[in-house]
Parts: C-alpha cells; sequence; structure tokens
C-alpha cells in the first residue's frame, strides 16, 4: 500500500505543489528571525511609510517594520498550528486505537464523549477561554486540539477495526501478545497514510482558527500574527497602503492554507480505495 | 438493513449526545467565571474602555461572587434573564435577539445558495469525468478551498465596496430611509449581497468537492447500469437515480463543517459590519463586556446544536432507505 501510495503521489501535481509551498512556509517559520531585518516590536520608525529600500513592505500605524512583523507573524501562525495538529493527531490516534481495540465499554464511553465533542463549535469554547482568561497561545492550541480530535480517532477506530481480524494481528494475540505490544507495535505503525491526513486535516483548522481568533482581538497585542495584522490595516483601508500592508498578510495566509488544503486532498485521493478506483480507472 | 427499532434507537442515541453537548457548553458557561482568580470586576474591567460607577461596580460585584447554584442559572437562561450590558447598557437579551434574525439570514441564504450550487455543479463535473470542464472545475474549486474568508471578504470589500462602490460596505440596511416595503426589501438585498458571496465563495467549493466524490463512486453502482440500459433520460439518471445516494455526504460532513463555518460567519460579519452575532461578539470582546460574549457564545452553540440535530433527522426522513426499512 506504502509503495504504491507513493509512485502515485509522485504523479500528482495538486502534491508537489502542497509540499513545496509547505517546505517554504516552514523554512520562513524556522528562519524568521534571522531574516527579520529589524526587531518587529521596534516602534522608532516614521508611522504609516511606503515601501522603501530600507523597508521594502514600508511601516505600519505603530512605526514598526512590516516585513518583519510579517515574518514573525507567519512564525506565530505556523506554531499554532502544528502544535494543535500534532496534539490532535496524538490523542486522536491513541483514543481510536484503544476504542478500536478493546471494544465494549471503553469503546462505548469513548465514542460518546467524541460525539459530544464533535456537536460543540469550538470556536466557542476557544473565544470563552480566551476572553476570560488571556490564556498564553500555547495553551489556547492544546485546548483546540482537545477539541479537535475525535474525527481522527473515528478514522483510526474503524481501521483498527478491519485490522483486528487481519492474520498477522490475530497471530500475535496468539503467541501471547499484549494489549499494548500490540497497538503499539501492530496497529499504530500499520496506518501510517491515514496520520498525515488527519493532521493535514487538523492544522488546517488551527491556522484557520487562529488567523480568526487573533483577527478578532483575543490574543495578546503584542504577539504577531497574520490575523491580526489584517485586522489593523483594515482600520487604514481608505489609505493607500493595501499592495504594501494589507495584502501580504493576506497572501501569506491564503497561501500556507492553500499549501495544506492541496495536500491533503491529493493524499485523501489516494488513501480511499474506493475513490481511488473511480478516479483512476476512467481516467487511465 | 436497517430495522424499525434500530432506526429508533439510533435517533435516541443522538439527541442523547446532543443533549449532553448542551449541558457541556451550559455547565461550562456557568462554571468558567466561577475559576477566574482575584477579583474578577477590577480585572476585566480595569483596563476595559467601560467606565463603570460606583453602583455597578457593586453590582457587578454581586453578581459575580454569589454562589449561584446551576439549577437557579438554568432557570435564569430559561427567563431570558441573561444580565445586563455594561458596554451598551441595554438588557443582553435585547442585543442578541436583535442581533439573531440577521446572522441567521445571512448564514440561511449562504448555506442554501452553497448547498444547491455545490451539489449542482458537484453532480455535473462527475458526469463529465476526464474532460477539459471537469479537470478545470476540480483545478479552481481546490484553490479556493485554500482561502479563507478573511482574505476573500477583504478582498471582495476593497474591490467592490470602495473601488467600484456597487455595494456599501457596513450595514445590514440604510439607516433612517423611510423606505417602502419592496424597496425597503431590496435595500436589505443589496447590503446582503457582499457577505453573502464572502460565504457562498468560502462554503461552496467544499460542496462541490464532496459532492463530485461521492458522485464519482455511485456512478460506478449496477443500479446506474440498469437505469441507463432501461434507456431512461440522462438526467434523470443523474438526479433520479445518482444523485440523490450522493446527497449523504454532504448532510453528513454539514456538522463536521460547521466548525469552519461558524468562524468564517464570524470574521465575515466583522469585515463587513453586518450587524449580527459576529459583530456583537466582537464588539463585546474590544469592550470586554463579559455578560454579551457569555450569551452569544452559549446560545450560539445551541442553536448549532438544534440545527445539525434537525438536519439529520430531516435526513432520516428523506433517505428512501431508511423510510422503507419496516
Amino acid at each position: 500500500m506504502h509503495v504504491n501510495l507513493i509512485r502515485d503521489l509522485r504523479h500528482d501535481p495538486w502534491f508537489f505543489t502542497g509540499l513545496g509551498l509547505m517546505v517554504v512556509f516552514a523554512g520562513v517559520a524556522l528562519l524568521g528571525p534571522v531574516l527579520a531585518p529589524f526587531d518587529p516590536s521596534d516602534i522608532s520608525f516614521a508611522p504609516i511609510s511606503s515601501p522603501s529600500t530600507a523597508h521594502p513592505l514600508g511601516i505600519n500605524d505603530g512605526g514598526q517594520d512590516i516585513l518583519s512583523e510579517l515574518l514573525y507573524a507567519v512564525r506565530n501562525t505556523v506554531a499554532f498550528g502544528l502544535l494543535s495538529g500534532l496534539t490532535a493527531l496524538l490523542i486522536g490516534v491513541l483514543i481510536g486505537a484503544v476504542s478500536g481495540w478493546f471494544g465494549g465499554l471503553v469503546d462505548a464511553i469513548l465514542m460518546r464523549i467524541a460525539d459530544i465533542l464533535l456537536a460543540i463549535p469550538a470556536i466557542m469554547i476557544l473565544i470563552l477561554t480566551a476572553a476570560l482568561f488571556y490564556p498564553p497561545p500555547y495553551l489556547l492550541a492544546l485546548i483546540l486540539a482537545f477539541l479537535m480530535w475525535p474525527t481522527i480517532s473515528k478514522a483510526i477506530r474503524a481501521q483498527t477495526l478491519s485490522l483486528r481480524e487481519s492474520l498477522h494481528v490475530q497471530a500475535a494475540t496468539q503467541m501471547g501478545g499484549g494489549n499494548w505490544h500490540i497497538i503499539r507495535h501492530h496497529l499504530i505503525p500499520e496506518m501510517f497514510p491515514l496520520y498525515l491526513i488527519g493532521f493535514a486535516a487538523k492544522t488546517r483548522m488551527a491556522v484557520f482558527m487562529e488567523a480568526s481568533l487573533a483577527f478578532l482581538g483575543l490574543f495578546d497585542p503584542s504577539r504577531k500574527s497574520l490575523g491580526m495584522m489584517i485586522a489593523y490595516a483594515l482600520k487604514y483601508y481608505y489609505m493607500d497602503i493595501w499592495w504594501n500592508w494589507l495584502m501580504p498578510p493576506i497572501l501569506c495566509l491564503s497561501l500556507i492554507i492553500m499549501a495544506i488544503t492541496f495536500f491533503a486532498i491529493s493524499l485523501e485521493q489516494m488513501v480511499d480505495p474506493r475513490l481511488r478506483e473511480a478516479l483512476v480507472e476512467k481516467t487511465a | 438493513m436497517v430495522s424499525g427499532p434500530h432506526q429508533t434507537a439510533g435517533m435516541l442515541s443522538q439527541v442523547i449526545t446532543f443533549f449532553l453537548a448542551a449541558l457541556t457548553m451550559v455547565y461550562l458557561s456557568y462554571a468558567l467565571p466561577r475559576f477566574l482568580p482575584g477579583d474578577f470586576v477590577t480585572a476585566t474591567y480595569a483596563g476595559a474602555n467601560v467606565t463603570l460607577t460606583a453602583d455597578q461596580e457593586a453590582g457587578l460585584r454581586a453578581y459575580f461572587t454569589q454562589d449561584e447554584g446551576f439549577g437557579d442559572y438554568l432557570l435564569r437562561l430559561a427567563t431570558l434573564d441573561w444580565g445586563y450590558s455594561y458596554a451598551f447598557l441595554t438588557p443582553v437579551s435585547d442585543l442578541f435577539l436583535g442581533a439573531l434574525p440577521w446572522t441567521l439570514l445571512l448564514l440561511g441564504a449562504a448555506n442554501l445558495i452553497s448547498m444547491s450550487i455545490g451539489f449542482v455543479t458537484g453532480v455535473e463535473a462527475a458526469w463529465r469525468h476526464g474532460s477539459l470542464t471537469e479537470k478545470g472545475l476540480v483545478g479552481g474549486m481546490t484553490v479556493l478551498e485554500g482561502i479563507p474568508e478573511i482574505c476573500t471578504g477583504v478582498i471582495l470589500l476593497i474591490v467592490f465596496a470602495l473601488n467600484l462602490q456597487w455595494f456599501p460596505a457596513a450595514g445590514a440596511e440604510t439607516a433612517y430611509s423611510d423606505l417602502g416595503f419592496f424597496s425597503r426589501l431590496i435595500d436589505i438585498a443589496h447590503h446582503l449581497t457582499l457577505p453573502l458571496a464572502t460565504l457562498v465563495l468560502a462554503y461552496f467549493p467544499g460542496n462541490f468537492l464532496l459532492t463530485r466524490n461521492s458522485m464519482m463512486m455511485v456512478i460506478k453502482a449496477h443500479y446506474i447500469e440498469t437505469a441507463r440500459a432501461k434507456g431512461l433520460p440522462p438526467r434523470r439518471i443523474r438526479y433520479a437515480h445518482a444523485a440523490r445516494n450522493a446527497l449523504q455526504p454532504i448532510v453528513t460532513r454539514f456538522g463536521l463543517r460547521l466548525a469552519f463555518m461558524i468562524t468564517g460567519a464570524l470574521v465575515v460579519e466583522r469585515i463587513n459590519s453586518y450587524p449580527g452575532l459576529g459583530t456583537l461578539l466582537f464588539n463585546a470582546i474590544q469592550a470586554r463586556d463579559l455578560p454579551v460574549i457569555q450569551t452569544v457564545v452559549l446560545f450560539s452553540s445551541l442553536i448549532v446544536l438544534v440545527v445539525i440535530l434537525g438536519m439529520e433527522g430531516v435526513y432520516r426522513i428523506i433517505d428512501p432507505r431508511i423510510r422503507h426499512a419496516r
């Protein structure tokens, strides 16, 4: 399955565009502090200046260099998305595998909790906690992860149920493999592409949520973020600031979300066997 | 297949899930403010844009330190006694009920339009699989799916409201204009266009891709071949035979996509200054007006729960596989 997957993905332009963009943004996120020409919170420049050689994107209303601001904002947004997506993946895989393997009451309780969390709009809980407690961003990312795991668990659980009947898992059980041994060594390594799909979907959601929360003003204003930059620039929409101040964060945010979307959509098509069969046969 | 008693049990289990979800939301909204450390009133209102008189401060302090039981809280919610907004100087229930219709109009219209367009184009694209039109559509929709509402909203606002001035940049209707019934409707539609277009552009690609994918699987089923062999007109095969079976994923994924949809709606209302719950929430957040934030969060979540449950109920009724199960 894995070999075929890689071979098919090699011919998918969406996958490469997505992956390429992701690598670029990961690079920007990692090297942001090195690339940034100024300290993003330095307010010593003339407010609302047009682009110049020293400041390629100009200066914002607070007298800060917009390019430096943008680099830090990409870094914060990407970090938020990755932390949240990764945590959701870990919780989701663990609960999905446990639920599918043990079945019975454990399964019933875990999946009921998953259904309840699925029904609650995550943004509402985030707004409530952010408005009440002013939590640090990483805490909000973790809360979001705690609200997003159910869809991953459901996919993993379904896969675990079918793996449970497979020969090598049965053999492992016959030879006296314990529950945790089987979950760790036989179930979890088997489901690799599913993790990438779940991770991509949740990271996309988290980036989107972070931008929206920042746009609504729920983060610490000294923390740079793409959503917050758009919100601040929008206050001066009547001035000539669109191309150097408003467009860059809009473009970056769209490209980040686009990259993850392309990646997720092309993986999904390759991994869903029914869909894949339907798509490949007719085009071939 | 699905039998009668199973059916009822499934529905009951779903109602229980939604009831528990609603209870969780109500309890969080009751319990979270109680976890706040220190003096809540100073902490929240010291740096806020709201200036409290001594009376209001004493009132707030009494309000947040009283040991109200969960039962009393529920009773208060049920009787529309949702507290008093200190930023807007109005009962919270008035603010909420005043903003709700606009949000319902915007979200309802956006969903209806994007679902029907997404569904029809999805079905047609799957039917023409492999053609240039289909490839172009799928590519275009995949790109659109990657552009968040914040970005489309701002771009549409700048192009159509500021540069071309075709549509108003803010509000839901022209203030103080004493219009007749029909011209008022047109005025409302005119104000609705930009936020609605933004949301449709955000929701519709997802619906398109989902429909097209499930259609691709349905088309290969044997009963479609039978229908073709009977010589039925293609449009009848497409919609009466195939498409109704591709409808299910749209409905089941509705609940899952909701987290995106609600977030997007909040942002779009703010961008277009549309006077719905999103703008109310935004203003309340700016002023740290806690009773308003609490109410909007709680009741919009409850409305969302009711809507998802209703959708699933409707689907159970219209799906012939379930209706004819007994």
